[in-house]
């Protein structure tokens, strides 16, 4: 696809300086080059303007006006994204919805609350923590993330594991399709029809701009009980999640880090002190009515015990907890006190299949010669290998991202995935041929076109290019408003 | 294309930047980031435009300097980053590069000269200022400058900070000549006293409650009388060269005499000092000292808590709430300390400040250069304080400043004071009561 062409651009530009005013539509190059990437580095293309709606009304606008002009464009939250969702390779404009971070409602009585897209993930919890209610699907980047961005991605996070990602917390939603019409999907519970909620949750922005987004709250658990286990092998590591799930608890959370992980958020700004020579680190969690709790804790405890664990401890208080998690939370940003560069990967396998694949990860990490770094949502198998590179030497990207390549083979062949709450962007496009056959894909770009018939709302993502003939067959455009 | 954009001395050094992975998880922490929701504006965003810059994909040009110059230089993201990317440091130096590279011009040249070259730096001109300041207010011409409206001729910010200025009751603590008060009691530690130059003129009874309490608290205090503007300012301009010339000269001074620790009060001042090491890393002559000094050099707080506080034995009753400068919390690390002397005064009821770790907009002169973006951040500040204090405590005279630009503004009537300046309260209450007791 060819750069936007200079007078449709800056007659969009004038176009948008007009309806936003001059602050909200960014152009010089100075100020695009920082939207090059977003928190996936390794493809950068800057985009040919950025722009700021303030409500959905502008969005409309401003999607009607790219839509009538065949200009390509794609939303963007925080840039906080893994695979490079938000990455405008072809030269796309950027409709930044930064500015739509406001909570809109909350109906405490209903349980559930309406906000705009660039609302902080973690803002709402904090919003709504006095009266008793959190927003539970948490992310690590939840301080800085977007709602409207976690819904793109059906984002999922540590204790995704009892509570489910996104899309099981997402009522209803104000989309912007791609032709610029304001549509109203969902609202009230298990709506007839098709389940376009849970389509659309996860398009990574390639089915139409939301602008407003119901989502589920939760009643706050009466009590939260936490566990860090300290191991000298992985594989016992390991044994003992699958352990603790085969018992019958379901934890909020079960995560695991390696050692090279370990020295990474250890050197970073959150260390908790683990001592360097552990091989994995296990921090289990288990919340509810406060009633049986410890018991399910002292269960966790005993079944690490059962599996040689060097040392295993309770959080005394919140604080100690909250260290834990902070620590956890920052384990990818870290990596940079280790390594200049990293890829993410986020495989999903079967839990019994832990050790075979964290054996396998590691003959990977010898034959490219990177150091892969290991954190995981281990409770519901979804692996984040982080392989660690230096793009400034010649030839290490390239070998990144053909050894994430093989981790996800690795992934597929033991009966998993290729992603389980980063999306699939840029990065893993190539990928999806691993997990379906051309005609899979092809039904899936056929559905994408009939939302997107222009194939102009972020183009390029998610699904591999070639499949000619799908791209060619256009269904007629709907009616624009 | 490959041509690096950083040509002048003490270029942004890549380890810094090549440890920023781009994770984001700095975003929400960055005030202007908060306002405006641009990347550009945003601690990420700014570290990628320096990396940019130093692989050659963008000129020093007034477009990239504008992201640049926006950053408070507030340190927040560096308490949010996971991998310790000293954003600071990368913009002071990207700073410098661009005032070699087009050096203030006109009235921001006549500005910088005046106070950053031929006002700060020299203790005896800052007196003569405060002395005409003195005037200013005592000899009736505030009131008929106030009534004749000739304030008006000054911007709107530097205007109110006329009307917010304290008045000057107390001369300078440096000016006294005295070098040396012995500690009150026992005798636990010699330390030196950092009295800056503003803080010395238009705060100077913050000067004389933090000698107060340090003697109070067995300390003997040395007040060197060679003692310069710790550069602070210089560093946050780009304007290296002359930051560089006053810590070496506050080096020379300071070091002179063996004491336990150098003691300031003013948070940015004290980053700034702790911070020589770096700053004077290439100086051959003077990095090993540079490094010396850097590591005796305390704040107050961080330093009374270190010692054991002697606490103070009469009551307070007062409601206080307090803000934690950027300097002390992001760049130093210290927010607990403060808090705990605040809470060793009986009586005194601290409440907390709803985000106490956002900068004001104060931010050295950022709310002379920005006064747009230090509005809006001044007003969000005015606003969390919560209703019933009768003063908001804080540990930097920047703040106190912007703070008390807000009472001014807002009409309200919160005292704004120095952490010290309430335990001086306490201390001299005390002598007080005990003075009665004496006496009945």
């Amino acid at each position: 696809m060819d750069k936007v062409d200079k007078n449709k651009l800056n007659a969009f530009i004038q176009f948008a300086k007009d309806l936003l005013g001059d602050m909200y539509v960014l152009h010089r190059y100075e100020d695009l080059v920082a939207y090059e990437c977003d928190a996936y580095v390794i493809h950068k293309g800057a985009p040919s303007a950025v722009v700021f709606p303030a409500d959905t009304e502008q969005t409309a606008q401003l999607v009607r006006y790219l839509h009538e002009h065949e200009i390509p464009f794609l939303p963007r939250g925080a840039g906080t994204g893994l695979s490079g969702g938000a990455i405008p390779l072809h030269g796309e404009v950027i409709i930044s919805l930064t500015r739509m971070n406001k909570l809109l409602h909350v109906d405490y009585l209903n349980r559930r609350a309406v906000v705009q897209p660039g609302y902080i993930n973690l803002k709402l919890t904090h919003s709504i923590a006095a009266k008793g209610y959190y927003y539970a699907p948490d992310p690590s980047s939840q301080a800085s993330c977007t709602i409207g961005g976690n819904v793109g991605e059906n984002a999922g996070g540590a204790h995704c594991l009892k509570y489910g990602v996104t899309t099981n917390h997402v009522l209803g939603l104000k989309l912007v399709t791609c032709e610029g019409d304001v549509v109203e999907i969902g609202g009230v519970p298990d709506t007839p029809g098709y389940d376009l909620l849970g389509l659309l949750t996860g398009s990574e922005g390639t089915l139409g701009i939301v602008t407003e987004i119901t989502v589920r709250i939760l009643k706050t658990p009466q009590a939260v009980k936490t566990a860090l286990a300290l191991f000298d092998d992985v594989e016992d590591a390991s044994r003992a999640v699958s352990d603790i799930i085969a018992r019958g608890i379901v934890p909020a959370a079960l995560e695991m880090m390696d050692k090279t992980a370990i020295e990474g958020v250890e050197n970073g700004n959150y260390p908790v002190g683990y001592p360097r020579d552990i091989e994995a680190v296990l921090i289990v969690e288990v919340d509810g009515i406060e009633a049986g709790l410890q018991e399910q804790i002292d269960q966790v405890i005993e079944v690490c015990r059962q599996h040689r664990v060097r040392e295993v401890v309770q959080a005394k208080n919140d604080a100690e907890r909250a260290a834990w998690w902070a620590n956890r939370k920052t384990a990818f940003g870290a990596m940079g006190t280790i390594s200049p560069d990293y890829l993410v990967q986020d495989g999903v396998i079967p839990r019994t299949k832990l050790p075979e694949v964290l054996l396998k990860i590691r003959k990977i990490s010898e034959r490219y010669r990177l150091r892969i770094a290991n954190v995981f949502h281990a409770g519901d198998g979804n692996l984040h290998p982080l392989i660690l590179f230096d793009a400034r030497v010649p030839g290490e990207t390239e070998r990144a991202v053909k050894a994430g390549s093989e981790v996800l083979k690795v992934c597929v062949e033991v009966g998993g995935s290729i992603t389980g709450e980063h999306g699939v962007g840029i990065e893993k496009m190539e990928d999806m041929r691993v997990l379906f056959t051309e005609e899979e894909i092809a039904a899936q770009t056929d559905i994408r076109d009939v939302f997107n018939p222009r194939g102009l709302c972020n183009p390029g993502k998610m699904f591999p290019q070639p499949a000619r003939c799908v791209e060619v067959k256009k269904p007629a455009s709907m009616e624009i408003s | 294309m490959n041509k690096r954009s950083f040509i002048y001395e003490d270029a942004p050094d890549e380890n810094k930047f090549s440890a920023c992975v781009h994770c984001g998880m700095c975003l929400e922490a960055c005030p202007t980031y908060q306002e405006t929701g641009m990347e550009m504006h945003s601690p990420r965003g700014r570290v990628y435009l320096i990396k940019s810059a130093a692989e050659g994909k963008l000129e020093l040009n007034s477009f990239f300097r504008h992201p640049i110059d926006t950053c408070l230089d507030c340190r927040a993201c560096e308490t949010a980053c996971p991998s310790n990317v000293q954003v600071g440091a990368l913009i002071e130096e990207t700073r410098g590069q661009f005032f070699q590279a087009d050096p203030p011009r006109g009235l921001s040249a006549f500005l910088h000269r005046l106070f950053l070259h031929k006002l700060f730096p020299y203790p005896k001109r800052m007196r003569m200022l405060g002395s005409l300041l003195k005037f200013y207010q005592k000899s009736g011409l505030q009131t008929l400058a106030r009534k004749l409206n000739l304030v008006k001729v000054l911007p709107d910010h530097l205007a109110e900070m006329e009307r917010a200025l304290p008045e000057l009751k107390r001369p300078p603590v440096l000016a006294s000549g005295i070098e040396v008060l012995p500690a009150i009691g026992e005798k636990r530690a010699s330390v030196a006293v950092v009295t800056g130059c503003v803080m010395d003129v238009v705060y100077s009874d913050v000067n004389e409650a933090t000698v107060n309490v340090l003697r109070k608290n067995g300390c003997e205090v040395w007040i060197p009388q060679n003692q310069t503007c710790c550069g602070a300012l210089h560093v946050h301009a780009g304007d290296r060269e002359m930051a560089k010339k006053l810590a070496k000269a506050n080096i020379d001074a300071f070091l002179a005499r063996d004491v336990d620790a150098i003691i300031i009060n003013a948070a940015g001042c004290g980053s700034a000092m702790k911070e020589y090491g770096e700053l004077l890393k290439n100086d051959k002559e003077y990095a090993h000292q540079a490094k010396q000094f850097a590591e005796k050099v305390k704040d107050v707080s961080q330093f009374l808590l270190e010692l054991g506080l002697i606490a103070p034995k009469a009551s307070l009753n007062m409601t206080v709430t307090y803000h934690d400068a950027c300097h002390l919390a992001h760049a130093q690390g210290i927010r607990s300390e403060p808090r705990t002397l605040l809470q060793s005064i009986p009586g005194l009821n601290l409440i907390e400040l709803p985000d106490a770790d956002r900068c004001c907009g104060s931010a050295g002169i950022y709310n002379l250069t920005h006064p747009e973006m230090a509005g809006r951040l001044l007003e969000r500040k005015m606003d969390d304080i919560p209703h019933g204090c009768d003063a908001v405590a804080m540990g930097n005279p920047g703040c106190m400043m912007q703070f008390a630009v807000g009472v001014v503004r807002h009409g309200r009537k919160e005292e704004i004071l120095h952490t010290v300046q309430l335990l001086d309260r306490a201390y001299r209450e005390e002598e007080r009561l005990q003075g009665g007791e004496q006496r009945g």
